[in-house]
Formats: structure tokens, sequence, C-alpha cells
């Protein structure tokens, strides 16, 4: 038969941002393909170097649109571990609640997002306002919708308003409530089964050989590989979740593990509330004007759990007022690009979209 | 540093002549080894539980004439971080890739390539370019790019004139 060349993306309703890939099919069968970045490319890396340190706070959360915060959480923790800068105890539990929350919306528009490829826009659309009410809870913690850019060096930029905890626990309240019918919804839905039961997989030695995390590597390893429970940041030590595991990665499983971690995050959020400490939530730290810090010389690179899997900063002062060199870790660059060439062949077109949805793919991030 | 991450520096030292060893935080350490033995200490270290590659990057220090390759491996077991780093010449910028003990850097090394320049041997994806179409400069990520340069010779201001539009005015 012959060879087709077809690009899938950048304006396709199951693509993820502004990649595409390219393709070569025979029938409806891929047979090579590539992913095509850089539409997105915006020279995050270089422009950190020429901004200071309290300067880089505005952009960086633009590197991955649906989940900001881990952005901020990570050059934030770079810079307190470089310039050794002790967070005040509310702070550390101000960010988990952020984080959460950011995950939860990250999950709510992945999981919904499936409805895309699969003709169910109905998922889509039901997620997407339930996320509607995350961004609005954001909008009074943060004054902002998508970029927060609240949590900065030295802890979070102000303390919750009045209230917002009751605001919190309703929602969560009424989002767990309906949950069952996201379930019913999508994975208890014939037509999503019989899409996603025992298709895609992902072996754990793919795994292994990528370097895939996150609910990719949860899922076909049978280990909670989450950074929350292997190496805990801010007070993550303190609080009780599971982490889903299986030793069987297809799509459906991958769907229902976002599903299931969402039970987790509300959880989460519950002992945020009740244990968060009162007192201060920021400490200057570093001397003088916040536009003239100097950050001690050092290179040091943290990452934390993002909703798509392990996300990064290596982080390089030379002591001046700007960063010599920052590099970003996303979480979905490995089977973003590697994947895509080595594992997205052999599937059929549609099922391609839908591979991009459960593997968690953020194009922002793999351009940066 | 913990005792985990203690016990796998000190192997390494044993086993390699380290040049330096720093501590980074309680579960991560840097170690700066020569070019010739990265090879040999990547694969002695994945062998110790280091599975995964997180991010092959690149620092450029334009002073010391040197680029430095850093390879930031994860124990998922033990939850250690190792930052393996070495220094090559800036003038020279050639390296062999490790693409045989990790396979996931593939990428990595293609987009090191792209924005600093360092080729590296044995990964033909390498050469090719990713993020950046059609690019006619030096690599930008290096110290001695200047993107504002770049932009104003790429892109010239344009004039604006007064009656450009004519109809738009009202009149």
């Amino acid at each position: 038969m012959k060879q087709v060349k077809l690009f899938l993306g950048p304006q396709h309703p199951g693509m993820h941002g502004n990649s595409s890939i390219h393709m070569y099919v025979e029938g409806d069968i891929i047979k090579r393909s590539y992913l095509l970045p850089g539409m997105l490319h915006r020279g995050f890396e270089k422009t950190m170097e020429n901004r200071t340190w309290m300067n880089n706070i505005g952009i960086i959360p633009r590197i991955c649109v649906p989940e900001p915060d881990p952005n901020e959480m990570v050059f934030a923790s770079n810079v307190e571990t470089l310039a050794n800068i002790e967070v005040p105890e509310r702070a550390h539990w101000i960010r988990m609640l952020i984080l959460e929350l950011a995950r939860l919306a990250a999950h709510l528009m992945a999981f919904g997002g499936c409805g895309g490829p699969t003709g169910l826009y109905t998922a889509m659309y039901w997620a997407q306002a339930d996320r509607d009410g995350i961004l609005t809870l954001f909008e009074e913690i943060t004054g902002q919708r998508i970029y927060h850019m609240y949590i900065v060096i030295g802890g979070v930029r102000k303390d919750l308003p009045k209230g917002i905890e009751k605001k919190i626990l309703a929602y969560v309240d009424d989002l767990e409530r309906r949950l069952p019918d996201y379930e019913d919804l999508l994975l208890n839905n014939p037509t999503i089964i019989a899409r996603t039961k025992d298709q895609i997989m992902l072996p754990a030695e793919v795994v292994w050989e990528l370097g895939v995390t996150g609910i990719g590597m949860r899922s076909s390893t049978g280990k909670a590989y989450d950074i929350r429970k292997v190496a805990p940041y801010a007070r993550y030590d303190k609080v009780e979740f599971d982490v889903p595991t299986a030793n069987y990665s297809d799509a459906y499983t991958r769907i229902r593990f976002k599903w299931l971690e969402m039970h987790q995050i509300i959880r989460i959020i519950r002992q945020v509330l009740v244990m968060m400490p009162e007192g201060k939530v920021r400490e200057k730290g570093l001397d003088g004007n916040a536009l003239r810090w100097q950050v001690p010389k050092g290179q040091v690179y943290t990452a934390i759990e993002s909703s798509r899997g392990e996300f990064g900063y290596y982080t390089v002062s030379d002591g001046g007022i700007n960063p010599y060199r920052v590099a970003v870790r996303g979480a979905s660059f490995p089977q973003g690009l590697l994947g895509v060439e080595r594992y997205l062949p052999g599937h059929r077109i549609d099922d391609a979209a839908l591979w991009f949805d459960t593997m968690g793919i953020c194009s922002p991030e793999i351009d940066r | 540093m913990n005792k985990h991450i203690e016990s796998i520096t000190q192997a390494v030292q044993a086993k390699f002549s380290v040049v330096a060893v720093t501590p980074v935080r309680d579960d991560q350490a840097a170690l700066d080894v020569k070019p010739g033995e990265l090879h040999a200490v990547l694969s002695f270290v994945k062998a110790q539980g280091f599975r995964q590659l997180s991010m092959l990057t690149c620092v450029d220090w334009i002073q010391d004439g040197e680029f430095q390759l850093v390879y930031l491996l994860f124990d998922w077991d033990k939850g250690v971080r190792l930052q393996v780093r070495t220094r090559i010449d800036r003038k020279h910028p050639t390296f062999t890739t490790v693409t045989n003990i990790y396979p996931g850097v593939q990428y990595y090394e293609r987009d090191v390539h792209e924005f600093f320049g360092v080729e590296f041997e044995g990964n033909e994806m390498s050469f090719k370019q990713l993020f950046l179409e059609n690019w006619d400069d030096i690599p930008p990520m290096r110290k001695d790019f200047n993107s504002k340069a770049y932009s104003d010779k790429k892109f010239p201001v344009r004039e604006y004139h007064k009656d450009f539009s004519k109809e738009g005015d009202g009149k």
C-alpha cells in the first residue's frame, strides 16, 4: 500500500497545544512518526538569563500553561537551596494547597480532554466547567486565574484571604459528590472502554528506556514512584494519601488513574486545611532590594511531581543578580519526542490523539 | 548528605579519579569527573540503582573557555539524585554519545547540540534541527549570542508614517 504523508496538528481538536506530529501512514496505520516542536519556542531559558531573579517569577509560569505552579515551586526551591533560606512553616502548607489545586485543575483538563479524541464532548464541557471553579478560587487567593506568580522565593506572596477555607471545602465537597458521575460518563462508558481497554500499551521496559515518569510510570511498574512519596518536598511527608499503582498500563488504566488521583488530591486538600498552622508566610532571606538580589554561587536541581510526572529546573548561579543558566526539565519531554518516534508507529491515526492525551503531553514545556 | 548519597559517592571515588564531590542538599550531590571517565561512571552508577536520566543539559562557562555537560540522574527506590558533570573544550565541542547507556538521552543530546553546538559522536540524530527552523546564527544559548542584536538584525525597525491609513482616521 502507498505511504501517505500526514500532519496531525497543530490545528486539531485532539492535539495538545502548538506542536504537530509528522507521520507517514499506510491505510490508517502509522508507519513512521516524528514530533515537530518549535512552534511555541519563546526562548524562555535565554530570556531568564537576562532578567533578575525576582523578574523571572513573571515569566516562569508561562512554561506550562495548564499547570503553571510547579514552575514557581521549583524555581523558588532552587533559589532557597542556593541562598539557604528557611521557608516559614505556614508557607509550606499554603504551597501544598496551591500545588494540589493546580494538580486537580490539570487532571480535570486531561481527564475531560479524553472526550476530545473520542468524540465525547460532554466530558470536556463538564471538566472545563469544574476547572473554572478552581480558577475562581485561584483568582481569590492570588489575583490571577491562570498564571498565579504566587509561590515566590522565601514563601508565598501573600497570606490566604479570610474565609477561603470554607469556599475551598465547599468546592471539593461538590466535586467529590459528582466524581461518580464522571466515572459513569467516561470510565463505565462502553464506547470509551472499547477505544481504550488494552489499547496504547506502555510496558515497564519502555518506561525505563525513555525515562517516562508520572502516571505512565506508576501504572506500568506497579510501584509508588511518586516524588511526593520517594523524596518528599514541602510537607508531603506529614499528610496521608495513597498512590494508585498497576502493572498493566493501557490507555484505560491511565485515564482511570487520573480519576483515582483526584480523590487523593481532595483528601490532601482537606488535611492541609486542618493541619495548616498560623504564622508568617514569607521570609525575606536575601539582602536589599528584591530587584538587586544576588544569589550565592552554586548549581542545583529540584524536581517535583507535577500532574504529568517529574518536573524540574536546573539552576546555576554565578553570584550575580541574574541567573547564569536555568534549564527546564519538562515532564513530557521523553514520551513527547522519543516516545512518538519509537512507540507511536503501529497505532492507528485516530489513536494518536488519545496516545498524546493519556501520556500527558504538554508542548510548551517541550519547547520552552 | 544522607547515607545513600554518601555510599554512592564513596563507591565512585574509590573506583574513579573524581575531580570533585560537592554536596548540594541532603539528597543530592554533584560529581565532577574527567571527560574520558564519564561513560564508565554513568554505567557504574546506573548499575547501582540510578536507572533514570532526568535530563542532560549544558552550561557555557565562557570565561573558562569550557562547556559543562550535566547529567542529572535519579534513583527512584532511594529517592536520591546525582549530578554527574564534566567539562569539555569550548573551541572544539565534541563528545561521545551516551545513548548506549541511557537511550532516552537521544533528544536531550539533540537539544544541547542545537542550543550550544556540542556535537555528540555516535548519535546521528543529534545533528538535525529540531526546535529552530532555518537557524542562521551561532547556537543561541551560548553566552556570546546576543538576542537583542540578533532581533534587531533580523527584524529591522519599521517606519510608520502619519498618513499610513487615510481611511482609518475618520476624515
